[in-house]
């Protein structure tokens, strides 16, 4: 695999050349964190810490057409069903934390058999980007992860000096990405060893160990009548805040949605906190009080996932914790499962 | 010296114990420190032990009201629909109100969601919220990693900086614009009240949007509100949003989509900002709540601005005025109406 | 909709009518051979006041062009107080569609009684006209595909 070094003027030709072929997405100069299409490489400003938005969106498109379909007279293929129309091109997104990576190839787990969910993963390169400053919310060491992690992407950049680059190569893709970056030099010993070097600095918070080990030797009906769930769950006001932002957060509803003749049917993100998400046609509700809720969003990604993938469905990226209004705090939670 | 933040936080404390231990509530509703800097948790103390867990500061920003409703009725028993009531007085439920809360609750009491016997009101005149938000921005978000406060300033610190900011810099746009700090209804009363607040334009950024031309306003409406991840955390933390199935969830017929199309999405924020018109007391929580920073209490404030205008009515400031949209004035302005204007039309007014 | 667009394109208006007055006019017009142009779509309730915002915003987010609702006189509603509500309703509903930017003309209401045949031609007319030079709706249509 390559090992290329770059500056930023050489990351800047190198995605202009890349632009020709594939969209290119970064993480936007504005608050809201939207991931955005961009054409001027060389303004690119990586802040420290995660997006706002997760990858997720790109592998699971909020909404995503699975079919169109439609009903009127000149229509020469009216009640046929259609898939969308793929444009071809595909998609570079650039600048993604390695919890965020890790957060594709910990979807694919449940994910196995979606064509779809794998049609995307086939459409979006990921060009990774190593923490050198992990934040106070970050914990992605607790979960199997690294800030110098690779798993996920495509090709993996760190930051070796101030606006001085080494680039890995992941994946054969990643690789053929590699061979257009002709402003770049092959990365010498001294870079490779700074990137060695950063990679043994890299602080392992002795917080909690062995999360996925711990939890998985727990006992499932214990954890789940605990009583310490009434309580983390009393303030929750069931928004969706921390699902839509969560990069493991993959549940789904499909729609079908249709006007005057014309219709398609989309997947789009749900969230198990809205007392909708269980409700059956029959009026009963398995989920209908909301501790039943929060604490089934804990216990999948802390135990039934882990227990059947061997992982849990967290990546350490901090954004809930960030961003809940009541201020839950997944790793408080971890923390009282791990002592219960 | 204690700070003013401080020395509310001791008087709550001993009001919650009082209450606690006396038994005349079941739990009481206030905030605890929570685990971000600038960050402070709703939090229910049942016991007279828990009450040095409560705490109050300018980050206190989440509306309590909201939990109200939900907090009562946990502590009657359960009966199927149509049983009669159980005989004698139930639990009460003590909560903190500052100026804009306590009008929530006056709100809820009109409509029947909260029984004004049962709740004991502690009442705090408010020197207006602190925006997280604004803060980040002021360091140019930089991380934060500790804040410490004080009367009118907030220290705050980094891995490479520290940083003192003027609490007034960064207070939320609905504080800023406040004219009811003092709580309207309480049973006891924490602080000094400090009167009503001269502000010179209430209404200041509703009218630099009305000032735009439609087409400035659409541009300004449909960029401002394309982050939207439709998390509903605005309608979530909002104590007017308690219809048990809302509009949004209503499949037959189904009146805006689930995903984030930029139709379905708007009509959401518009529909729901409708939906608190008159009742709504600019409490901020909603922007507060929102994960990436939508205005969208800028439709609550214009509706909120057209009830005063048209109606002389402000939500939550009596308990004995009815509510404006289920009153009518037979003077009623009608101006709107297309045959109210041509001479033709003129008729009965 | 769904249609060749050979054809020059016409204002679609829904129009929400309170059955005791505002539909009987109409009616009456239609008896009374006024004429008024086919662009409006009629819609029955027994009253104004059973009109919310969801409706009005639901025939907008269809596809309608443009939006009357129609109910009796402040005074002579058939269930009292019905028009009454209403009135402060559509007077706020209006104001915030227009606040964020929904051209003033595509959502319009009318008082007109059961005896006002002509009135009820000439408001449509008004409406239709007003709707004509506003051109599509396009700003809070559902777009499918």
């Amino acid at each position: 695999m390559k090992v290329l070094k770059f500056d930023r003027q050489a990351i800047g030709e190198w995605l202009s050349k890349l632009a020709e072929d594939y969209d290119i997405y970064a993480p936007g100069e504005s608050s809201q964190g939207t991931w955005q299409l961009i054409s001027d490489y060389s303004q690119i400003d990586i802040k420290s810490g995660v997006p706002e938005k997760p990858v997720k969106n790109f592998l699971f498109p909020q909404p995503e057409t699975l079919l169109t379909f439609s009903t009127v007279p000149d229509d020469p293929d009216a009640f046929k069903p259609r898939e969308p129309e793929d444009s071809g091109r595909k998609n570079v997104i650039f600048g993604v934390r390695p919890c965020d990576a890790r957060s594709i190839s910990l979807n694919a787990m449940p994910y196995e058999k979606d064509t779809y969910y794998k049609a995307n993963m086939e459409k979006n390169l990921i060009i990774g980007l190593t923490c050198n400053t992990p934040c106070s919310t970050c914990f992605c060491t607790w979960t199997g992860g690294s800030p110098m992690g690779t798993e996920g992407c495509d090709i993996s950049l760190t930051e070796i000096e101030k606006d001085s680059f080494v680039a890995r190569g992941v994946t054969e893709r990643g690789d053929k990405l590699l061979c257009l970056a002709t402003a770049a030099s092959e990365a010498s010993d001294q870079d490779i060893e700074k990137l060695s070097g950063l990679e043994k600095d890299v602080a392992i918070s002795t917080d909690i160990t062995a999360l996925e080990e711990t939890l998985k030797s727990k006992d499932m009906m214990e954890l789940y009548n605990a009583p310490f769930w009434k309580d983390i769950a009393e303030r929750c006001v069931n928004c969706g805040t921390c699902t839509f932002l969560c990069p493991t957060c993959y549940c789904f509803d499909i729609q079908d949605e249709t006007l005057h003749g014309r219709g398609r049917r989309i997947r789009c993100q749900d969230s198990c906190m809205f007392p909708l998400f269980t409700l059956h046609a029959s009026g009963h509700n398995p989920r209908g009080d909301k501790v039943q809720r929060v604490r089934n969003r804990f216990m999948h990604k802390l135990k039934y996932f882990p227990d059947r993938f061997g992982s849990v469905s967290c990546v350490g990226c901090g954004r809930c914790v960030r961003d809940c209004p009541v201020n839950i705090d997944i790793r408080e939670v971890m923390r009282q499962m791990l002592t219960f | 010296m204690s700070t003013l933040n401080e020395k509310i936080t001791e008087e709550i404390r001993s009001q919650a114990e009082r209450l606690l231990s006396s038994g005349e509530v079941a739990a009481f509703l206030g905030y605890e420190a929570g685990s971000l800097p600038m960050t402070a948790r709703p939090f229910v103390a049942r016991k007279p032990e828990d009450v040095s867990r409560l705490v109050w500061n300018s980050f206190c920003v989440l509306n309590l009201s909201n939990y109200l409703p939900s907090l009562l009725k946990s502590f009657e028993p359960q009966r199927r629909p149509g049983e009669p009531p159980p005989e004698g007085p139930l639990p009460k439920v003590g909560v903190i109100a500052t100026g804009c809360w306590s009008r929530n609750i006056v709100v809820q009491i009109k409509e029947n969601q909260v029984d004004r016997e049962r709740v004991v009101i502690v009442g705090i005149p408010s020197r207006g919220m602190v925006s997280s938000r604004k803060v980040k921005d002021l360091v140019n978000n930089r991380e934060i990693l500790k804040v410490i406060e004080e009367d009118h300033n907030l220290k705050v610190s980094g891995s490479d900086f520290d940083q003192e900011i003027n609490r007034w810099d960064v207070v939320r746009d609905n504080c800023l614009t406040c004219v009811h700090p003092d709580p309207v209804i309480y049973d006891i009363l924490i602080g000094n009240p400090s009167g009503e607040r001269q502000v010179s334009d209430r209404f200041e950024q509703v009218n630099d949007i009305e000032a735009k031309t439609h087409e400035e306003r659409w541009e300004w409406f449909t960029e401002a509100f394309s982050a939207c991840v439709r998390c509903y955390a605005c309608r979530n933390v909002c104590p007017l949003c308690y219809c048990p199935t809302c509009f949004v969830d209503d499949s037959r017929p189904q009146w805006v989509g689930k995903s984030t199309d930029q139709t379905d999405t708007l009509l959401f924020h518009i529909l729901r900002a409708y939906h608190c018109a008159g009742r709504c007391t600019d409490c901020g929580s909603c922007e507060s709540a929102c994960p990436v920073g939508i205005p969208m209490r800028l439709l609550t404030k214009k509706l909120n601005k057209d009830v005063l205008e048209m109606y002389q009515s402000e939500a939550g400031m009596s308990l004995d005025e009815p509510l404006p949209l289920t009153t009518y004035n037979p003077a009623d302005p009608q101006g709107f109406v297309l045959t109210e204007r041509s001479e033709k039309g003129g008729g009965k007014s | 909709m769904g249609t060749t667009s050979d054809k020059k394109w016409e204002p679609k208006i829904v129009a929400f009518l309170c059955n005791w007055c505002s539909y009987a006019g109409a009616d009456l017009a239609g008896v009374s051979r006024f004429q008024y142009p086919p662009n409006i779509r009629i819609i029955r309730l027994p009253c104004s006041g059973r009109v919310s915002a969801n409706m009005i915003l639901d025939a907008l987010r269809s596809g309608a062009d443009g939006v009357l609702v129609s109910g009796c006189h402040p005074g002579d509603c058939h269930y009292i107080s019905g028009n009454l509500f209403a009135r402060r309703r559509f007077a706020l509903l209006t104001n915030l569609l227009e606040f964020v930017g929904i051209e003033p003309g595509r959502v319009n209401f009318s008082w007109i009684s059961a005896s006002e045949a002509e009135q009820f031609a000439q408001v449509v007319k008004e409406v239709t006209e007003t709707v004509r030079k506003l051109g599509p709706s396009t700003r809070l249509v559902k777009r499918i595909g």
